[in-house]
């Protein structure tokens, strides 16, 4: 009988973004400030997870993706990975403009083959599956705002069919400069500068274009280095009001056993934009004016950027502390953390709801 | 015992058909699409031949029956058309619609506009018409518009993992009814030419100037394609609460990965091996009863050898009969899992298999061979649709009769 | 007339350029250094680049992959195939 999971584990994180993530020497404790509205990672030492053959043959984000990767199955310490799926919301979009303009500029003549190789959107599930040998599973979303959660709920799915399996799951995304022009005229971004730290600040519409790759492992079991339980998540497309929010969110605890007072903190997924969050704040206020953080001045707005909350709160039920840069108000940190709703909104059309709940819960 | 998916509906438009009678008919005529670029602008109208459909973008907008100077891509508007066909195929109301998953898959996306106004785009001094195309590149976009456009709620999601993303867009929407998500899923892809796929291809220099010869000794690449195919997934439930009479079961299915190289398949297959042998497996049939193979046979030196040694390796001496349909449409990248899924409906409804055209000379590697006429051949029962791409990605899928 | 020399060591850079090798040093290998396999461990993308190189640069164009091997075993025989076909 295929019923679904009551909770998974998340084993192991990996993370390369706008701030200081890649290790786990601090947590957030002094930040990243941007003032030009586009953040871009702040990377490791490439060389210390991608041998040098191979490293000259990827492109940025495919070197930051697969580091990500690399780093999330060293933590996870896992003997066997069974699957491997990534989502993402534009993909390669240097590579694609780079092979976009050859092919434009050379009138189709002299044109050479890495950029589009490297633009193709499954390329990093496929170059993660070949650096663990992985034949298992392998998938990539492309479902822009709902990217990251369509990865996730497809791991889910997987364990649920066999609880043997665990799962590398994954998603990324480029701060691209000819992206920013373009979307700009859909009033995706800020048309003035402003420092990123001020985000929630700005009173204008637009918000700040982010990057970054994140990976997870996901399993029926624990191990001696989960970070914490995955419950469930929920995917929205173009909710009509916040009762259509409520609904949704009412099902996704009714079906989980849980209610809303079992929920410490939430995250909301606001990125400064003063139409786009109208929403989005007033759902989050509804449920918990006090206990709220914020993410995306720290990382920016781009269509996977729930998946830096999916860290910020598998960290925060691991470590059982929260940095003061990623709080709403100031509030006093509750003793125990059980349980963190992640709220999401992309560009005011993809919402997603993720619950996370501590080891001890 | 896991939930039983049906099949109970579909909707395709290539260029052998702007539907399934269309498609049907040629299959039958073994009438194929290939030809010239005539209507996508590309320098290359001369040297490189496709199987384009004879139909500029606006008529297409309009038989999709979209509003010019919407941002409605070629891609979008042949997802539409084919969704279209599918669902109204399948009779769903307006409710089921709305409770259905929508899970759509492309390569390119709507690269073929966002090429042809790059440089407009790109420049924030320039103004017009062609800012209706300002985020139409994204491969996620074509699904939210055709989830608008028909009144989809409930669960949306677009999948690019090379030539087998239909195939797992297909498996996606199973998944969704198996665990409880949704009730019904449609599922396919859509994929329209471009400047961007045609040179990006020319590249890696696995193209065919002539018109592909899967399997053969001498094939030399393969021809592209465009087009759009979605089937409609019911659980069985849903299925009989609606009264519907089921296509076909879809009765297994499985996604590997070859681990082998970034755009090579392993030489012996292994990932295709995989794939096969786990659709079987998930469907709980034997090698020796599938009665036919609709093979991904893309008519590149790498895949026919690989995939070829991989189907002898699983079936041995109960090989099934096999061909690959590509000579007629091309390979509609994206959209080729979810266009020759319902090529296996089309020969399991029929009794029919249709031919592997231009095949002559037998590969030395092999001992098996391919269709080379069209048949008929009743109680088709098992069918087994392969999907191999750039990436590993190896998915297959396992058809029922009904 | 370029020289065999002058045009070893164009090649070099032009290999080193097209195939995102900056931090192969052109001193680091010679024009027997085995360009495949063993040696500088080019893949079979890097011999489509190659095919480009020699038909943006040189105006060669070399229509079948396989042949193209043999051509670029390693960078004396790619001069020596520039120098016979050079248009």
């Amino acid at each position: 009988m295929m019923e679904k999971r009551k909770r998974y584990y998340v084993n192991g994180a990996g993370i390369i973004s706008p701030q200081l993530t890649f290790d786990d020497n601090s947590f957030l404790e002094s930040v990243q400030e941007y003032n030009t509205n586009a953040l871009t990672c702040i990377t490791p030492d490439f060389k210390a997870y991608i041998n040098p053959i191979q490293l000259r043959r990827l492109n940025r984000m495919l070197r930051i993706g697969l580091s990500a990767a690399t780093i999330c199955i060293q933590n996870s310490r896992l003997q066997k990975i069974d699957g491997v799926i990534v989502g993402t919301g534009y993909g390669f979009l240097i590579d694609t403009a780079k092979f976009l303009e050859e092919v434009l500029s050379q009138n189709e003549k002299h044109v050479a083959p890495t950029h589009f190789m490297q633009s193709t959107y499954n390329s990093l599930a496929g170059l993660v599956a070949l650096s663990i040998k992985c034949m298992g599973y392998n998938n990539t979303h492309v479902s822009k705002g709902f990217a990251f959660e369509s990865a996730l709920q497809d791991a889910m799915m997987q364990v649920n069919e066999d609880d043997a399996l665990n799962f590398i799951v994954g998603a990324f995304d480029e701060s691209d400069p000819v992206q920013y022009v373009i979307n700009s005229r859909k009033h995706h971004f800020k048309k003035e500068s402003i420092s990123s730290l001020a985000l929630f600040e700005s009173e204008t519409v637009g918000t700040i274009q982010g990057e970054g790759a994140a990976f997870f492992s996901l399993s029926a079991k624990p191990t001696e280095s989960s970070l914490c339980r995955l419950i469930d998540l929920r995917m929205i497309f173009k909710p009509e009001s916040e009762t259509e929010l409520k609904d949704s969110l009412d099902q996704l605890l009714l079906e989980n056993g849980i209610s809303i007072s079992d929920v410490d903190i939430i995250i909301s997924g606001a990125s400064g934009d003063v139409m786009n969050d109208k929403l989005i704040t007033s759902f989050c206020n509804s449920l918990n004016s006090i206990a709220q953080l914020r993410f995306k001045h720290l990382c920016g707005e781009y269509c996977t950027a729930s998946s830096f909350a999916f860290w910020l709160a598998s960290s925060i039920l691991k470590k059982q502390t929260i940095p003061e840069s990623v709080k709403k108000n100031d509030f006093e940190t509750p003793s125990v953390i059980q349980r963190v709703l992640i709220v999401n909104q992309y560009m005011g059309r993809n919402y997603t709801m993720i619950l996370l709940e501590s080891l001890v819960a | 015992m896991s939930k039983r998916i049906f099949i109970t509906g579909f909707g395709i438009i290539t260029s052998i058909g702007k539907n399934a009678f269309e498609s049907l008919d040629s299959l039958l005529k073994e009438r194929s699409g290939f030809g010239s670029l005539d209507i996508l602008q590309t320098a290359h109208h001369h040297t490189i031949p496709a199987c384009e459909i004879k139909l500029e973008d606006n008529d297409l907008h309009a038989l999709a029956g979209v509003q010019p100077h919407m941002g409605f891509t070629r891609a979008a508007s042949l997802g539409i058309i084919a969704a279209k066909e599918a669902i109204a195929s399948a009779n769903l109301s307006k409710k089921e619609i709305q409770n259905s998953a929508l899970i759509s898959a492309t390569s390119a996306g709507g690269i073929r506009e966002l090429e042809k106004y790059y440089y407009q785009l790109k420049d924030n001094t320039q103004k017009g018409a062609f800012e209706e195309f300002v985020d139409t590149g994204n491969p996620g976009e074509h699904t939210e518009r055709m989830a608008e456009y028909f009144g989809v709620k409930k669960q949306i999601g677009t999948i690019s993992t090379a030539c087998s993303s239909s195939a797992n867009a297909i498996m996606l929407g199973a998944q969704l009814i198996k665990n409880n998500r949704v009730d019904r899923a449609i599922c396919g892809g859509a994929e329209a030419l471009s400047k961007f796929t045609i040179n990006g291809f020319n590249a890696l220099m696995i193209l065919d100037p002539q018109h592909c010869r899967p399997f053969d000794a001498s094939r030399k690449g393969l021809n592209l394609g465009e087009g759009a195919a979605y089937i409609v997934l019911e659980s069985e439930e849903a299925m009989l609460e609606s009264k519907r009479e089921p296509l076909a079961e879809l009765l297994g299915y499985a996604n590997a990965n070859d681990a082998f190289h970034v755009t090579a398949s392993s030489p012996e297959g292994m990932g295709a091996y995989e794939a096969m042998r786990g659709a079987l497996a998930s469907g709980k049939v034997d090698p020796d009863q599938v009665g036919y193979i609709n093979a991904h046979g893309t008519a590149t030196e790498n895949n026919d050898l690989s995939e070829g040694l991989a189907m002898q390796k699983l079936f041995g001496k109960n090989m099934p009969m096999f061909s690959s349909t590509k000579p007629y449409t091309g390979h509609t990248l994206a959209a080729a899992g979810s266009v020759e899924a319902a090529f296996c409906l089309m020969s399991m409804k029929e009794s029919f298999i249709f031919p592997n055209l231009n095949f002559k000379i037998a590969m030395d590697e092999l001992n098996i061979r391919p269709e080379v006429t069209l048949q008929a051949k009743k109680n088709l029962k098992y069918v087994l649709s392969n999907s191999f791409g750039f990436g590993g990605n190896t998915s297959s899928l396992l058809f029922g009769s009904v | 007339m370029q020289t065999k020399e002058e045009l070893v060591t164009e090649l070099k850079a032009l290999i080193i350029k097209q195939l995102n090798l900056e931090e192969v040093a052109p001193e680091s290998f010679d024009e027997n250094t085995p360009l495949f396999g063993e040696g500088l461990g080019l893949d079979s993308i890097d011999a489509l680049e190659l095919v480009v190189l020699l038909d943006k640069n040189y105006g060669i164009k070399i229509q079948d992959p396989k042949a193209a091997r043999k051509v670029f075993e390693n960078v004396r025989t790619m001069v020596e195939y520039i120098q016979e076909n050079k248009k």
